[in-house]
C-alpha cells in the first residue's frame, strides 16, 4: 500500500553494521565511521518511512513517520511542508506515546451505570454502538434535525464534519470559537470584512506590537506554534523590534525588546490612547482613511450616517455621504476624491460631522495619562509606544514586492487571545484602528488578519441587525441579547439550565461530542456538570475516555488519532501556498477507527448517506468533486482512501494519493503567495471591496434595537459606534478578591489531549499558580506553598476556589495571578496529581463574556495560605 | 579531519523543549535522563526581569575530563570528535559524572523498562499485539548496533540498569549522514550542527561572522558546542518549569 522511497533500505543485524545511505539531510562534505554492509546481507528489520500530518496540535504540520517492520518509531517533520519545514514541537515529538497508549478508547463502550458520575462501561460492538446512537439520533431527527446537537472542540477535517455531517443530518453545531477568539474575529469581520485576528507581516515587518501574545508558548489565530515564531526569530535577526504588552514576560520569553506589563483587561485603554496619541501626533494615513474607510461618512447628531440611495430597483444600494469641501456639499462616498475628515457641516438642517471627526473627539479624553491609571503604565511609555509606531509606520512610502508597488507601512500587532476578555470585541476594533489610523492594514509590513482579503458573509450581515423578540432558539441567535453571536457554549449551558430566563423554548435533546471536552476544557465547569446530564442522550467520539465521556456519554466510540486518512489540510505559511493530507502511518489501533469512516457507517444508518443532499453529495461540494471526473457515486459507500485519490487526482496530482504518501513529497506546494493576494491595497479588487469601518454606526442601530426590546443594559451597553472605555464587570467585586486571574498555555500541552502523554507530563507536570513574591509574602505564602484560590462572580456574588501551589514569579505583575490551564483531568492515570484547572473557578455568562457571546478568561480572586478542605 | 560539534543560538532558541523530546524517542533514554536540557531562566525583580534559555547538550569536550577518570575505557573521544560511552564496558563507577563540570552524565538507576514512562503500562495485552512487546514501543533497532572504526556499543540509552549514558551527538544519525535528533526538530533552527574543520560546513558558515562562547571557558575542558547570542550563566538566574524529575 505505502510507497517506500529510496531511503528504503534493510539493516543488517545486530552484527553488521547498517547500510551507508545519503539521507536528503546529509549535511557534511566528508564523514568518517560508516562502513557499508559487507558480504551477504542478513536479513533484518525493514526500515521505511511515510509522509503524514501531525494530528496531536492545531497547527497540523507535516510529518515523516519512520517505520520499522511496519511499526512507527519516530515521527520528524516534514521538510516539504511551508509550515514546519522539518521541525516539530515538543508535542509533535511526544505524540509518538500518545498513539501507543494502551489507556486509549480501544473498542466502543456502552455506559452501565447512572449519569453524572464517573462511567462504568461494557465492551460493545462497533454495530451495536452505532447502531444505539443511530437509533437514538432517529427518533429525535424525525422531530426536529435542530434538537440534535453536533458539538465540536477541534475539526481536522471540516468538510467532512462541519459540513457534510452537519448539513446532510440538519443537526445544530457549536463549535470551539467562543472560547477561542471569536469576537477578535467578529470584531475584524466588522472593521476590515476578513475572518480572522490581528498579525502582522513578518517578511517585512519592523516594529511589532506582541499585543498579549503568548510567542514562546503558544501561536496565533492562523498558526499554531511553530510557523510565525519561526518567522519572528527571522524578522528579529532582520532587525525586528519587539514591544511586549503583557502582564507576564514568560510569554515572549527573551524576545521582548520593551516589556510592558499591562494590568489585564485594560488593553481597551491602552489601544484608545494609542489612537488619541497618532492622532495628536498627526501619524495618519489620510488618503487611505478618507479611501478605503468610512472615515468621512458624515454622522448626523443621533450617531447615525448620512446616506443616500443611488440607482434603481435590484442595483439600488445605500451609500453614505461624505462632505466635499470644494463643492461645499454633501456628496454620495466616491464622488471626490477628497472627502472631509474632519469638521462639521450642515446637512438638511442638522449639523453633521465625519466619522473620523466624532472619533477624533471620541479619544479626545483617552490621552496617555488616563490611561497610565488604568493600564498600570506610565504615560511616558504609552506615549512612547505611539510615537514609534508611528515613526516606523513610514507613512506615505511604497516598496516593490515581486514586481508589485505596494504601501510599506512596516508596523504591525500581532494579538490573538486579546479578544478573550469581556470587552474583548471592542478591544480587538480598537486595536485594529491602531494601524489602520497609519495607513498599515494590507500594506507591506503592515498589519495583515487573515491569508487573503476575501470579505467573510459577517461584514454584509453586520450592515444592517435584526433583533428579534422571544422565542429564540438554544442558541440565542437573533436574540435581544447578542445581535453578533458567535454560538457560545456557555450560554447554551445556562439557557438550557434556565430555558424560560432566555425566551426559549426548545432544548437540543441528543448531542454528539466530537473532539470535545467541555467538563475540563471549557471555563465555568459548574454549568456543563449541570446543564449535560438534561441530554437525554450522548455520543462522543474520541480517542481517549475524555472528563465529558466520563461523567455524561451514553455511548463512547473509539477514533483514531493520527491513524486515519482526513484532510485536506492546508500546509501554508502564508508566503507560500501549499496542501496535504492526514496518512495513516499504521493502521488504526485497537478497534479505533477514523472519523471519516464513523461518520459514513453513521449517516449510512441514518439514511442520509447517499442521493442528493447527503453525506456523499456535500462531500462532493465540499471537495469541490461535482460534475468532475471525481466526483464520488452518490449511491455506494467509498473508502476513506479513494475520496482523497479522488481529491488528489482534482487537484492536478496524477499519482492521486500516493503522492501525499510518499515520503519524499507529502506536500503539494503549490508555489509563492502573489502580493495582489497578500496586501488588500494591491488586491484585484482593493481589500475585497469592503470598506473599513472605522465608525460603526450599525451597532448603534442593535443597542437602540436592543432597549426597543427590553434587554437589560448589560447586553447592550458594549453596542457603541465607537470602542468606548468603562470598568471591567469584575472590578466590582469585593476588594478582597485582590487579584486578576489570567490562565495561560504551555507549549508542552494542547487543550486536554496531552496532559497525560508521559514525556509531556515530565516537561510540564501539572499546575501552579505564579505569584509576584512581593504579593505572596505579604500573604505569608512561601514560594511551593499550598494555597486556596477563591474567584468570585461580582453579579451574582457566587465564589469558586481550588487548590494549587504557589509559584514565585518576579515576571508578572503583582496585582496578577496565573496558571498554566492544561491540567484538571481525572481518566487516566498520568492525570493523578496534576492538580487544578483554572477553568474550575471562572465563571461565564453575564459579565464574563462579551457583548457578541465569547468568553472571558478573566476573574477576580484571593490567595490563601492552606487548603481550607 | 572531522570534527563534529554544534551551536547554539540563544538569539532564536525558544525553550520549548522539542529537542529534549526528540532525543528521548530517538535514544529510548528514560524518564529524567535528558541528555539534552534546556534550562528556563528568570532574573532581576519586578519589572526590571529578564527571561532565558539555555540548551545543554552534552559538550564534547576536546579536553574531556569524563575520558580522563574512566577506569575502564568506555567513556572515550573518536577521532570525528564525538565523546562516547561504551554500555557494555561502563562498570557504573560514576567518576565521570563527578568529573564532568556540564552535569551531562546520567545515571540507569533500575532497569531501563522501569524507567520507560512506565505510568502507562506498555505490557498491555492489546497494545503488545501491535508493537511485539517492545518497550519503549517506539524502540529504535539502531541504538543496538555497534558503530565506528571502534566498533563499539555506544548509541542510545536505557540499556542497562547501573551504566551511565549521556548525549551522543546521534552518533547513529551522524553515520548515516543525519542531524542529532534535537537539531533535526528544532522549530526556529537554534541548534545547528556539523563539522567545524569543513569551512563549507553549515556549522563553519554559522560561526563565521558572529561570536560564540562557550559554557565554562575557563575550566579549560574545550568544548565542541558554541553559543551565539545570550550570555553565559550566573548565579543570579532562577531557573523556573524544571521538569517534573531531575537527576
Amino acid at each position: 500500500m505505502l510507497k517506500v522511497n529510496r531511503r528504503k533500505f534493510v539493516r543488517g543485524s545486530t552484527t553488521v553494521a547498517g547500510s551507508a545511505i545519503v539521507a536528503d539531510k546529509f549535511l557534511f562534505g566528508s564523514f568518517s565511521g560508516v562502513t557499508a554492509a559487507q558480504g551477504p546481507e542478513v536479513a533484518g528489520p525493514v526500515e521505511d518511512f511515510v509522509a503524514t500530518t501531525c494530528w496531536i496540535g492545531k497547527q497540523d504540520c507535516g510529518m515523516i513517520a519512520r517505520r520499522i517492520d511496519g511499526r512507527v518509531v519516530k515521527f520528524e517533520g516534514n521538510p516539504t511542508n511551508p509550515r514546519n519545514v522539518g521541525t516539530l514541537c515538543p508535542k509533535g515529538q511526544a505524540q509518538i506515546q500518545a498513539v501507543y497508549d494502551p489507556n486509549r478508547v480501544k473498542w466502543p463502550l456502552v455506559r452501565t451505570n447512572e449519569k453524572g458520575v464517573t462511567g462504568e462501561w461494557r465492551r460493545a460492538s462497533w454495530d451495536e454502538a452505532l447502531d444505539m446512537v443511530a437509533d437514538t439520533v432517529s427518533e429525535v431527527r424525525e422531530r426536529d434535525p435542530k434538537k440534535v446537537l453536533w458539538q465540536k472542540g477541534r475539526s481536522k477535517a471540516k468538510d467532512f464534519y462541519d459540513d457534510a455531517f452537519v448539513k446532510s443530518t440538519g443537526a445544530s453545531k457549536l463549535g470551539h470559537g467562543a472560547f477561542c477568539s471569536d469576537a477578535g474575529y467578529r470584531a475584524l469581520e466588522y472593521t476590515l470584512g476578513t475572518h480572522a485576528v490581528l498579525h502582522p507581516d513578518f517578511r517585512y515587518c519592523n516594529y511589532m506590537l506582541s499585543w498579549g501574545w503568548n510567542i514562546t508558548n503558544a501561536g496565533g489565530n492562523k498558526f499554531c506554534w511553530l510557523t510565525w515564531p519561526r518567522h519572528m526569530v527571522e524578522a528579529r535577526d532582520r532587525g525586528m523590534k519587539i514591544t511586549h504588552l503583557d502582564p507576564r514576560l514568560r510569554s515572549a520569553g527573551p524576545f521582548a525588546d520593551t516589556w510592558l506589563p499591562i494590568r489585564p483587561a485594560s488593553d481597551l485603554a491602552m489601544a484608545l490612547a494609542l489612537c488619541h496619541e497618532l492622532i495628536a501626533l498627526d501619524y495618519l494615513d489620510r488618503p487611505y482613511l478618507s479611501t478605503y474607510t468610512n472615515a468621512p461618512f458624515l454622522v448626523k447628531p443621533d450617531g447615525m450616517v448620512a446616506k443616500v440611495t443611488i440607482g434603481e430597483g435590484e442595483e439600488a444600494e445605500e451609500v453614505g455621504l461624505v462632505w466635499d469641501e470644494e463643492a461645499g456639499e454633501a456628496v454620495p462616498f466616491g464622488e471626490t476624491d477628497n472627502p472631509a475628515l474632519e469638521g462639521e457641516f450642515e446637512l438638511d438642517g442638522e449639523m453633521v460631522k465625519p466619522g473620523f471627526q466624532v472619533f477624533k473627539e471620541h479619544v479626545e479624553e483617552n490621552t496617555p495619562e488616563w490611561a497610565a491609571e488604568l493600564t498600570g503604565l506610565s504615560a511616558a511609555e504609552i506615549s512612547k509606544v505611539a510615537r514609534e509606531f508611528g515613526e516606523n509606520a513610514q507613512i506615505g512610502s511604497t516598496i516593490v514586492v515581486d514586481g508589485v508597488e505596494v504601501p510599506y507601512r512596516p508596523v504591525g500587532i500581532m494579538a490573538y487571545h486579546m479578544a478573550q476578555q469581556e470587552m474583548g470585541f471592542q478591544t480587538a476594533r480598537a486595536m485594529t484602528m491602531v494601524p489602520m489610523l497609519v495607513g498599515a492594514v494590507g500594506a507591506a509590513g503592515g498589519q495583515l488578519s487573515d491569508f487573503t482579503w476575501k470579505i467573510h458573509k459577517n461584514y454584509a450581515k453586520f450592515e444592517k441587525f435584526t433583533v428579534n423578540d422571544p422565542p429564540y432558539d438554544f442558541v440565542l441567535n437573533g436574540s435581544k441579547y447578542f445581535p453578533i453571536n458567535t454560538g457560545f457554549p456557555g450560554m447554551v449551558a445556562k439557557v438550557m439550565l434556565d430555558p424560560e430566563r432566555y425566551g426559549v423554548e426548545e432544548l437540543p435533546e441528543v448531542a454528539i461530542l466530537h473532539m470535545v471536552n467541555p467538563l475540563n476544557s471549557f471555563p465555568s465547569q459548574k454549568e456543563y456538570l449541570d446543564s449535560y446530564g438534561k441530554f437525554k442522550f450522548v455520543a462522543v467520539i474520541s480517542p481517549w475516555l475524555s472528563e465529558t465521556a466520563d461523567y455524561f456519554a451514553d455511548v463512547v466510540l473509539p477514533a483514531a488519532t493520527i491513524e486515519k486518512y482526513e484532510g485536506p489540510i492546508s500546509a501554508t505559511d502564508q508566503y507560500v501556498d501549499a496542501v496535504t493530507l492526514r496518512i495513516p502511518p499504521m493502521e488504526p489501533l485497537f478497534e479505533s477507527r477514523g472519523e471519516i469512516d464513523i461518520y459514513m457507517d453513521l449517516c449510512e444508518r441514518l439514511g442520509v448517506l447517499f442521493g442528493d443532499d447527503g453525506y456523499l453529495s456535500v462531500v462532493n461540494k465540499e471537495l469541490k468533486l461535482v460534475d468532475t471526473e471525481f466526483a464520488l457515486p452518490l449511491d455506494q459507500m467509498p473508502e476513506v482512501r479513494d475520496i482523497f485519490d479522488r481529491w488528489s487526482k482534482s487537484q492536478g496530482i496524477e499519482e492521486g494519493i500516493a503522492f501525499f504518501e510518499d515520503p519524499d513529497n507529502g506536500t503539494f506546494v503549490k508555489g509563492p503567495v502573489s502580493p495582489t493576494k497578500m496586501y488588500g491595497y494591491v488586491a484585484e479588487t482593493p481589500f475585497g471591496g469592503a470598506l473599513h469601518r472605522l465608525y460603526g454606526d450599525s451597532l448603534l442601530d442593535a443597542q437602540n434595537q436592543m432597549k426597543e426590546k427590553g434587554a437589560e443594559e448589560i447586553y447592550w451597553q458594549d453596542y457603541t459606534a465607537l470602542p468606548t472605555w468603562r470598568s471591567p464587570t469584575m472590578d466590582s467585586s469585593p476588594s478582597e478578591y485582590e487579584f486578576y486571574l489570567i490562565s495561560y498555555h504551555q507549549i508542552e500541552h494542547k487543550q486536554s489531549r496531552t496532559s497525560f502523554v508521559p514525556m509531556l507530563a515530565e516537561l510540564a507536570p501539572g499546575s501552579y499558580l505564579d505569584m509576584n513574591p512581593e504579593s505572596a509574602k505579604r500573604l505569608g505564602i512561601d514560594d511551593g506553598d499550598e494555597i486556596t484560590v477563591e474567584s468570585q462572580n461580582a453579579i451574582t456574588g457566587e465564589t469558586r476556589s481550588l487548590v494549587t501551589k504557589a509559584v514565585y514569579c518576579e515576571a508578572i505583575r503583582p496585582d496578577t495571578v496565573a496558571m498554566p490551564h492544561h491540567f484538571g483531568m481525572w481518566t487516566h492515570p498520568q492525570n493523578k496529581g496534576q492538580g487544578a484547572s483554572a477553568n474550575e473557578i471562572y465563571f461565564t455568562g453575564e459579565g464574563y463574556m462579551t457583548n457578541t457571546a465569547d468568553q472571558s478568561f478573566h476573574v477576580k480572586v484571593k490567595v490563601t495560605k492552606g487548603s481550607e478542605a | 579531519m572531522t570534527k563534529y560539534s554544534m551551536a547554539v543560538d540563544l538569539d532564536r532558541c525558544q525553550g520549548c523543549r522539542a529537542c529534549m523530546t526528540a532525543c528521548t524517542i530517538e535514544n529510548n533514554t528514560v524518564q529524567s535522563n535528558h541528555w539534552m536540557y534546556v534550562f528556563r531562566f528568570e532574573e532581576g525583580t519586578f519589572p526590571e526581569t529578564e527571561m532565558s534559555f539555555l540548551p545543554r547538550p552534552c559538550q564534547h569536550c576536546d579536553n574531556a575530563p569524563c575520558v580522563k577518570v574512566c577506569p575502564v575505557g568506555s567513556r572515550f573521544k573518536r577521532e570525528d570528535g564525538l565523546v562516547l560511552t561504551d554500555a557494555d564496558r561502563c562498570i557504573g563507577c560514576r567518576y565521570c559524572e563527578l568529573a564532568c563540570p556540564y552535569g551531562v552524565n546520567y545515571f540507569n538507576w533500575q532497569k531501563p523498562e522501569k524507567g520507560q514512562y512506565d505510568v502507562v503500562d506498555w505490557k498491555d495485552d492489546d497494545l503488545e499485539a501491535v508493537t511485539g512487546g517492545l518497550i519503549p514501543p517506539y524502540r529504535n533497532p539502531d541504538l543496538d548496533e555497534l558503530y565506528g572504526e571502534e566498533q563499539r556499543h555506544t548509541a542510545g540509552g536505557g540499556h542497562a540498569k547501573g551504566v551511565i549514558e549521556k548525549c551522543t551527538f546521534c552518533v547513529h544519525r551522524v553515520e548515516k549522514g543525519l542531524e542529532p535528533a534535537c537539531a533535526d526538530t528544532c522549530p526556529t533552527n537554534a541548534l545547528v550542527f556539523g563539522d567545524i574543520d569543513d569551512p563549507e560546513s553549515p556549522i563553519s558558515a554559522y560561526l563565521k561572522d558572529r561570536s560564540p562562547w562557550q559554557l565554562l571557558d575557563e575550566a579549560g575542558t574545550k568544548p565542541n558546542v558554541y553559543y551565539i547570542g545570550g550570555k553565559p550563566p550566573n548565579k543570579e538566574l532562577k531557573e523556573i518549569e524544571r521538569p517534573k524529575a531531575t537527576v
